[in-house]
Parts: C-alpha cells; sequence; structure tokens
C-alpha cells in the first residue's frame, strides 16, 4: 500500500472510528489465508483418495481380475446408479435402528454409570459385568435375543445397543470419578446433598467425557445396526436395511452392489461423527479446553 | 483477646458466647499411609480473631484448617466450634466457609452462577439469590463480569469471584488456604487489603493458612508459628498493630519489627 492511499484511507474513515478499526485489522490478514487454510485441509485426503482408487483399478488391469472375483470402483458406481433409491432405503432404515440403539446406550449407559458412581462398592459389582457387552460374541447371543423379543427391529435396535453401550459407560463413569478433591469439598463445605453434587458437580464434570464416549459409540451402533440386520434381518427389500442390501449381494454374487452397500454405511458413519463433533463442539465452546481456539 | 472483638459484638451474639469459636486440644493427624501430619496441636481461636497459621510446605496448616471444616478426621484429641464438634457445626449452624488454594471455580458457570452455588445448595430462591450475589459481587469489585465464564479471568479476579462465593455463604467463621498463594507480589498486596476491608465488613474470624511472613504479619491479629512435619505449634504471636491497616504499613518500622520476631521463631522451629 502506498503512503498515499494509506492517508486516504484514514482521512476517509475519521467519523467512523469503529468501521476504520475493522478496515485496518481485516487488511492485517493475509487475503488468500481462508482459502488456502480450505485447500490444505482437503487436497491431502483428496489426493490420497484418487490414488487409492487409481491404484486400485491398476491392480485389476493389471491382474485381469474378472468382476466375479472382485469389484472395480466402476462397478460399485454402477452399482450405486442402478440401485440408489433401494440403497437409500436401506440407509434410512439402518440410521433408524442405529439411532435408536445409540439413544437408548446413552441412557442405559449414563443411568448404569451414574449407580456405580454412587459407592465403590456397586462399582465393584457392576463394572466387571458391563464388560461382558465388549467382549460377547454376539452372533451367539443375537438369535437368542430374537427369540426372546419376537424378532423385527426391536432386537436389531438390542444388537446395536449392546455393541455400542461400553465406550457410554466407561467414559461416563471416568467423568463422574475425575471429579478433583477440592471441589467435592467445596460441595461438602456448603452441606451439599448427594442429589445436588451429582447434578451440580459430577454429571456436569462428566459431560465432555460422556460425549467422547457418544461419538465412539456412534459408530459402533451403525456397526451393531448392520450386524443385526445381517443376522436376523428378514425384513426384506424395504425393511431390511444395509444388512440386507449386503446379505443379498453377497448371495447373488453382485460385489458391485456390495460395496456400495457397504460404501453407504461407512459414509453414515462418517456423517454423524462429524455432526456429533459439531455438537459437542456447540455443546462445550463456552468453557471446555477441547472446544476452545488458542492464539499463542 | 484481639482489638477488634469488640466491635463485632453483632456477630458474635449469633454464637454461644461462652464457647470459644475454635479450640482444638491435643490434636494429632496420621494418614492411612503412616505420616505424621500434625502432633499435638493446641489453641483457642476467639471471636473477631484473624489467625494465620505459617511454617514450612507439608507442616500440617491446611490439615489443621480441613480439620476445622469438618472435613476429615483427627486421628486423636478433641475439636470444637462453637462448642460443637466440626462437621455437627457446619450442618446446623452452616456458616463456615472455606476459601481453597486454588478458586476452585466450575468451569461450566459463570461467574454469578459460581458465586450463587453455596446460595442454590441451601435452597435459596431465585430472585434473592440473585441479588446476594450481585451485592457479594460489587463487593470485591466484579460485578461487571457477573457474565463471564472463569477461564476468561486473571489469577486474582478468580480469587476474587471465590471470595466473593464465600461472602454469600454469609460465614461467621471463615478458613482460607494459601488463597493468594498463586498470584504476583502486586496482586497479592492488593488483595491482602482488599481482604482486610472486607473481613471488617463481613465481621469474620479467620484462620488464614501462609508461608509468606509478610502476609501473614499485615493481616493477622495473631500469628501461630509451626514446625516442619510432623507440625507442632511452636509460637503464638500477638500482632499489635492497630487496623485498619493500609499499604503504607509494610514500609514502617514497626511492621518490620514485627516481621522479624515472626521470622526469628520460624527459624528456631
Amino acid at each position: 500500500m502506498s503512503t498515499a492511499t494509506r492517508s486516504m484511507e484514514q482521512g476517509g474513515h475519521v467519523d467512523a472510528g469503529e468501521a476504520h478499526i475493522e478496515t485496518v485489522a481485516e487488511s492485517l490478514i493475509p487475503v488468500q489465508s481462508r482459502g488456502r487454510k480450505g485447500l490444505e485441509t482437503w487436497l491431502p485426503p483428496l489426493v490420497a483418495l484418487v490414488a487409492l482408487i487409481g491404484a486400485w483399478i491398476g491392480l485389476i488391469r493389471l491382474k485381469n481380475t474378472p468382476p466375479v472375483i472382485a469389484p472395480s470402483p466402476g462397478d460399485i458406481i454402477n452399482a450405486t446408479r442402478d440401485n440408489w433409491s433401494d440403497l437409500f432405503t436401506a440407509l434410512a432404515v439402518t440410521a433408524q435402528d442405529a439411532f435408536l440403539g445409540l439413544l437408548l446406550s446413552v441412557v442405559l449407559g449414563v443411568a448404569l454409570a451414574v449407580v456405580m458412581a454412587q459407592s465403590k462398592l456397586l462399582e465393584r459389582a457392576i463394572f466387571p459385568y458391563t464388560t461382558l457387552a465388549q467382549t460377547i460374541p454376539i452372533f451367539a447371543i443375537a438369535p437368542l435375543i430374537d427369540n426372546m423379543v419376537g424378532g423385527g427391529h426391536t432386537a436389531i435396535v438390542l444388537v446395536a445397543l449392546i455393541i455400542a453401550i461400553f465406550p457410554i459407560i466407561a467414559n461416563t463413569a471416568l467423568g463422574l470419578n475425575s471429579v478433583e478433591n477440592n471441589q467435592l469439598n467445596l460441595f461438602r463445605m456448603y452441606n451439599a446433598s448427594r442429589l445436588q453434587e451429582l447434578l451440580h458437580l459430577r454429571l456436569p464434570f462428566a459431560i465432555p467425557y460422556m460425549l467422547t464416549g457418544i461419538r465412539v459409540s456412534s459408530g459402533l451402533a451403525i456397526i451393531g445396526a448392520v450386524v443385526g440386520q445381517v443376522l436376523l434381518g428378514t425384513g426384506g427389500p424395504d425393511g431390511g436395511g444395509v444388512g440386507y442390501e449386503l446379505q443379498y449381494s453377497a448371495h447373488t454374487g453382485d460385489w458391485g452392489l456390495l460395496g456400495a452397500a457397504a460404501i453407504f454405511a461407512a459414509f453414515l458413519g462418517i456423517a454423524v461423527f462429524i455432526v456429533l463433533g459439531a455438537l459437542s463442539n456447540l455443546a462445550l465452546r463456552k468453557w471446555h479446553e477441547s472446544a476452545i481456539a488458542h492464539e499463542n | 483477646m484481639s482489638t477488634l472483638a469488640g466491635a463485632r459484638g453483632n456477630i458474635a451474639a449469633r454464637w454461644d458466647d461462652r464457647a470459644p469459636l475454635v479450640s482444638l486440644q491435643g490434636v494429632s493427624k496420621a494418614y492411612a499411609n503412616g505420616t505424621v501430619a500434625l502432633r499435638n496441636a493446641n489453641f483457642v481461636a476467639g471471636q473477631g480473631e484473624f489467625i494465620s497459621l505459617v511454617g514450612p510446605s507439608g507442616c500440617g496448616k491446611s490439615t489443621i484448617l480441613r480439620i476445622v471444616a469438618g472435613l476429615g478426621p483427627t486421628s486423636a484429641g478433641e475439636v470444637r466450634v462453637a462448642g460443637l464438634p466440626p462437621e455437627q457445626a457446619r450442618r446446623e449452624r452452616g456458616d463456615m466457609a472455606f476459601v481453597f488454594q486454588d478458586a476452585t471455580l466450575l468451569p461450566w458457570r459463570t461467574v454469578r452462577a459460581n458465586v450463587e452455588l453455596p446460595l442454590q445448595m441451601r435452597g435459596v430462591g431465585k430472585a434473592e439469590r440473585r441479588q446476594q450475589t450481585m451485592e457479594a459481587l460489587g463487593t470485591v469489585g466484579l460485578a461487571d463480569v457477573a457474565r463471564e465464564y472463569p477461564r476468561q479471568l486473571s489469577g486474582g479476579m478468580k480469587m476474587r469471584v471465590s471470595i466473593a462465593r464465600a461472602l454469600v455463604a454469609k460465614p461467621s467463621l471463615m478458613l482460607m488456604d494459601e488463597p493468594f498463594g498463586a498470584l504476583d507480589e502486586m496482586a497479592r498486596g492488593r488483595l491482602n487489603e482488599e481482604l482486610l476491608r472486607i473481613v471488617a465488613l463481613a465481621g469474620w474470624t479467620v484462620l488464614f493458612v501462609t508461608h509468606n511472613v509478610f502476609e501473614a504479619v499485615f493481616l493477622s491479629s495473631r500469628v501461630l508459628v509451626m514446625s516442619a512435619r510432623p507440625g507442632r505449634i511452636v509460637a503464638d504471636i500477638p500482632i499489635e498493630l492497630p487496623y485498619p491497616r493500609r499499604a503504607a504499613l509494610r514500609t514502617s518500622p514497626e511492621f518490620n519489627v514485627v516481621v522479624s520476631q515472626v521470622l526469628a521463631s520460624l527459624q528456631e522451629a
């Protein structure tokens, strides 16, 4: 900027003090910085994706692999185009099963963590069994659940619940127990009841932990719903979800459709993860370090 | 007894006048790991006194405060607050407050909501809570940051919020555990003066833990000097400097005579 234009600009803003400050502040930020930042964020994964797809196509061409053995990206794109509405219907069903499973695991997981936080004795009694949800082979108990609740979506939601609940219990329990000693002393000083201590200290303190648990569990709930649909799903093309599409395409050897269904489920997981991350930032932006942008 | 006791007759009337506010007789404290934090501590605090506990790190100063607050049990000896066991005194009278070394503010609450906490725990209604909170924030000069979150405040401001929170609890007995230990010298000096103003206003009896002898002498009507672990009270020094005390006192010869006296007994300990 030349001296002449600078003095003109300053002269022109004499009356509007605030506007002038804003102009100067904005001029200090490099113009391309925002665009460049976007590029820096998006370009590397984009390049990696192109390279991956290129390698995939190259490998299939090189080895002359027929579509019956492995699908090429083209097969998947074709299958997606041909089954677009079926895939979307399936995705909506899976999303619903997964969402209900996640919702139930949040309610039940937080409740269990709160119960365990009441005493070391209760924690010792309950916690070992919550790890069962992690370790039990779902293939073994899915038919049992199906039998007990009479099949349908209830059983699939329960499978999603079992697969998704552990991170919520573990993270919430950790948060409830990580309260600082002096914070507890503070509440005791003012003769807070146990309920007040829970509502005004332990639960708010545990919220960031809980949100991390929910984010981890969201992906698990989708996997749980798909697994449930594969194992139990007899819902047919309209009610069977992504699991049905996977099952169907595996039986008919339609690898393109199989790939498309898998990618649809994966994108659902990514979308949910991003949305939950944004919601978590929104909830914590006022006070928690994880959601605060620092400038040094 | 303190030169202030007379001026605080109205506060003293809330207590059993025949009982000293705080008394410790032969109090010892050993932790489960075998560490003896406190050995045979004896002292009596009358109403309106400002008593500082000074001594090296780990001499059991903070332990005494927690015992008086009824936050931890003793291993031996007898503690009374207004004639009652500490925990009972806290539960029944509810007029004790504790200011911790770190400000211990809840980061998810605004400044105002933090200060409201003691009133909220007592079930005080919203309107009254709001009014008392703003009054307390005004007293510590922070009414204009009521809507901010603690992370936006400096260390000194956080400590003032913590003091405002103690103010709304309307305590008679104020327990302060090295509240200004993390502050720079300038902020500490200012807050010392401010604290004396608030103490005179609120009529607190104060037990104050510090390892800064200058701070102890400037604030206190009495200084208890403690030895290194296992902590014992080795000297009980009345500070005869008249209140109200102003910043200029720190550079006066009388002040420095008393400081050297306390330093000397610390050295002996």
